[in-house]
């Protein structure tokens, strides 16, 4: 028997001595973590590529700023004809893709044609649908022809897909709808290694036009669980936290910030987390319901609380730092009397101050629909119920899974939903563009309203039209119409959160949610 | 034997086909909408066209007994189908995952019983002593504590503040200890408090009185008549633990960033990503089952009358 035990020990031993012992090496690496792998880095396609990795290493005509404007970045200029259907860019010479290959109009009308080969992929984005040619004029000189005149298209070609330039000899039968040989790009990192579960390495690409990272490497190891993330961060498994998507739970955050001896830094916003409220079914059919629990919902509250500061009040659908959408329009403030008051003017009586209110009968109840898993929506929604509780609006809190409330999002059956704005450069056009497609949320919350086709009529000419000043009407329009039917209960700005070892730097934040900016990290010392 | 093992292995058969089964409806029976699912995971806008070309391209269209047979028809041809969260194909990412996931598993079943062993023994030996007080004590603490609690509080202790092992990640021998350790404690305990009872069951019985009046060491007599006679109880513990190893590995393997298919499939579930959930599912009967024969065999081997009577000798 013992014997039998000695055998086990050693075959143990034996078993551990054989695995590989690697670490990370030291130098000008930084070891970050994400969820998942980045997948194959088809620049053309979506899940499982993940946006920042895409971000890394292909690069666009035209590059998205913090402050909404846009940058010449792989076509220095452009220019556009009166009508606004023809953009002529002329290309930034001297740029080559990783593998050498020559970046010129040719190879930029390559991507086109592949992107625009699956165009019914890319149908969410208008900017696929109104492309309808390309041509490469000379070497240097890329020529678009739209159906109309689309105000957008610059915004759009800076996203981080689909409109970015791969090496075309590494596409797959002449196009990238079915996969590409190999990621090359012309962009600041090349991906080195994929090692399935465990990590993606970038290598810093010495051949880049522009100003060359500072890091040589970058380590992506796959840690799926946020409490992991925060373990490997204090033991110096990884360098840096960064992300939008709840990289590490906010108390984490709050434990690392009073720590003291970390760099933790918050984002301007990002993208607006809010409620859709539903004009067309049930209570919130009511005006002055809508507007009762905009007022009633203290919102201080819940971001000290549940999100521990790491957000930011939103009294509006959109931050004032999103193109057009700084128009002064007047937030509905926590007060708890005023919603009571407008409950009571609308006929919605209590018996007492701690019953629900009815009208002809009817109790004051409305569904609010969270998905389930998500610990931060669910404490979020218990709040809102507390606070609507007090004010005399019973919720009821539905928690389901996310494919579940995507469906109601799509079909309407909700009282209230969590919903996001898109973030930059979405923000505000693409978003305010899906509110005429009955499948999201939005289109389904505004259903109700009386002008709900006025305000689709005010979307598509502000999709199109072509004076900036024109534009600025009508997107403060459709914003006004909206705040002013409580059609949202704006609840935070979503912030990105970064944490660092004090040698890393200072963190700067990426222009759009999906970008990070390793190309500008500086460590100190360098 | 012979007639014994092929008994068991074809008792596999139906055994494997109603497992398939159960999986496969209990899926489907569900609130969630799998061509939902796979749009919220492609990322593409859920527009009812694009709702009806999924269900097309996955073939829920199709009555639910059709889809089952030609899931199963393409099971049977080891085609899983593709994830819907990483557009890979689901088998050979599971068979990546899996040498991870059995190293780990097998690293802490090794564990249990070079652990367990002695310390059932040493409790068995001490019987009402503080020996045998100290392993029910931590009999105690291991069935009462949750393998991801302690998985934590091991990081925290020799990761966080005494910085010897490492928190995470598949490397050399420092990475394995703790998960290895989390996964095992709660079988270990049982596994100790387990013999400790077989043997003291043992002790009492006439031959073991008898070797000790022929004049036997106690050495001998506790090697020869009793943990030899005990043994038995152990071995069917050990098919009960290769499940627990296994499910264990589910949430301790994405607390350590272990990359095995218990991580893989812990975000399957997380994301509904049908495909996966149900070839990971059946891999895990699969290995199940066949431990289990196994240790059917074994224990077959190890007492004759097991074998003798399901061959009909009485």
């Amino acid at each position: 028997m013992f014997k039998t035990l000695r055998v086990i020990a050693f075959l143990v031993g034996a078993a551990m001595a054989a695995m590989p012992n690697t670490s990370a090496s030291a130098g000008a690496t930084l070891n970050f973590s994400w969820p998942v792998n980045v997948g194959w880095l088809n620049p053309h396609l979506y899940s499982p590529n993940q946006m920042f990795a895409q971000n890394m290493v292909y690069e666009p005509l035209v590059r998205y700023r913090a402050d909404g404007t846009l940058e010449p970045w792989l076509a220095q200029s452009w220019e556009a004809s009166e009508d606004g259907k023809t953009y002529i860019f002329k290309l930034r010479k001297g740029v080559t893709f990783s593998n050498g290959e020559v970046f010129d109009a040719a190879a930029a009308k390559a991507n086109f044609d592949a992107i625009l080969a699956n165009r019914s992929r890319h149908a969410w984005l208008e900017l696929a649908n109104q492309i309808v040619s390309v041509e490469a004029v000379d070497s240097d000189t890329l020529k678009l022809t739209l159906k109309d005149s689309y105000y957008p298209l610059l915004q759009e070609l800076a996203l981080p897909r689909p409109f970015r330039f791969m090496a075309p000899s590494m596409f797959k039968d002449g196009g990238t709808k079915d996969g590409i040989v190999a990621p090359v790009g012309t962009g600041p990192w090349k991906l080195q290694e994929t090692r399935l579960g465990e990590r993606d390495v970038f290598v810093r690409n010495d051949s880049y036009w522009g100003e060359k990272p500072a890091y040589e490497k970058i380590v992506v190891k796959v840690i799926s669980d946020p409490n992991t993330r925060a373990i490997a961060f204090e033991t110096g498994e990884i360098d840096l936290i960064y992300g939008v998507d709840g990289p590490i739970t906010p108390d984490t955050f709050e434990r690392f910030r009073q720590m003291g001896s970390y760099t933790t830094e918050l984002s301007a916003p990002f993208e607006t987390k809010m409620l859709a409220i539903n004009t067309n079914r049930g209570a919130t059919r009511d005006l002055a319901v809508r507007k009762a629990i905009n007022h009633a919902v203290d919102k201080d509250k819940m971001i000290s609380t549940v999100l521990y500061d790491t957000q930011l009040r939103a009294d509006t659908l959109f931050a004032p730092n999103v193109p057009y959408a700084d128009i002064g329009l007047k937030p509905y403030l926590f007060d708890p009397e005023e919603a009571k008051r407008l409950l009571e003017e609308d006929g919605w009586h209590a018996e007492s101050d701690r019953a629900i209110r009815e009208k002809d009968g009817e109790p004051l109840a409305i569904e609010l629909c969270f998905p389930g898993t998500d610990a931060v929506a669910k404490s979020m929604a218990e709040i809102i119920q507390g606070d609507l509780r007090k004010v005399g609006i019973d919720v009821k809190l539905t928690g389901e899974e996310e494919s579940s409330i995507f469906a109601r999002q799509r079909d309407g059956r909700f009282g209230m939903i969590f919903n996001m704005t898109w973030g930059a450069p979405y923000d505000p056009h693409a978003f305010v563009s899906s509110m005429r497609i009955p499948s999201h949320a939005d289109y389904q919350a505004q259903l109700g309203l009386a002008d709900k086709p006025k305000i689709d009529a005010e979307i598509s000419e502000v999709l199109v039209s072509t004076d900036v000043k024109a534009r600025q009407e009508l997107y403060r329009d459709i914003f006004t119409r909206l705040h002013e039917e409580a059609v949202y209960l704006p609840l935070t700005y979503v912030t990105a959160i970064a944490v660092a070892k004090p040698e890393i730097g200072e963190i700067p934040f990426g222009a759009m949610s999906s970008e990070i900016p390793f190309d500008r990290l500086k460590p100190q010392g360098n | 034997m012979a007639g014994f093992i092929l008994k068991r292995v074809l008792l596999l058969v139906p055994m494997l086909f109603g497992a398939s089964l159960v999986i496969f409806l209990l899926l489907r029976l569900g609130p969630s909408d799998p061509a939902m699912d796979y749009l919220r995971l492609s990322k593409v806008p859920p527009t009812p066209q694009a709702l009806e070309d999924a269900r097309q391209m996955l073939g829920l269209d199709q009555p639910i007994f059709v889809q089952y047979f030609d899931w199963l028809n393409n099971a049977l041809h080891l085609d899983f189908g593709v994830s819907f969260a990483t557009q890979r194909p689901v088998l050979p990412d599971l068979l990546h995952y899996l040498p991870a996931t059995l190293q780990l598993a097998g690293v802490a079943l090794a564990l249990t019983l070079v652990i367990s062993i002695p310390l059932g023994v040493w409790a068995a030996r001490y019987r009402e002593r503080w020996p045998d007080q100290a392993v029910r004590l931590l009999a105690f603490v291991g069935v009462s504590m949750p393998n991801f609690w302690l998985g934590f509080l091991l990081v925290l202790l020799f990761s966080v503040e005494l910085g010897w092992l490492p928190s995470m990640g598949r490397g050399g021998i420092s990475h394995i200890v703790m998960p290895a350790v989390a996964i095992s404690f709660m079988s270990l305990v049982i596994n100790a408090r387990l013999l400790r009872a077989s043997m003291l069951e043992v002790a009492g019985q006439r031959h073991v009185r008898y070797a000790r009046l022929r004049g036997l060491s106690e050495r001998k007599v506790e090697r020869s008549h009793i943990l030899r006679n005990a043994w038995l109880p152990i071995i069917t513990a050990i098919g009960m633990h290769i499940g627990e190893m296994l499910g264990g590995t589910l949430i301790i393997e994405s607390i350590f960033g272990w990359p095995g298919v218990g991580r893989y499939a812990v975000s399957a579930v997380l994301n509904r990503d049908y495909p996966v959930i149900q070839c990971f599912t059946l891999m895990m009967v699969v290995i199940f089952v066949v431990c289990n024969l196994i240790v059917d065999i074994v224990y077959a081997v190890a007492d004759p009358r097991i074998r003798l009577s399901s061959e009909g000798v009485k």
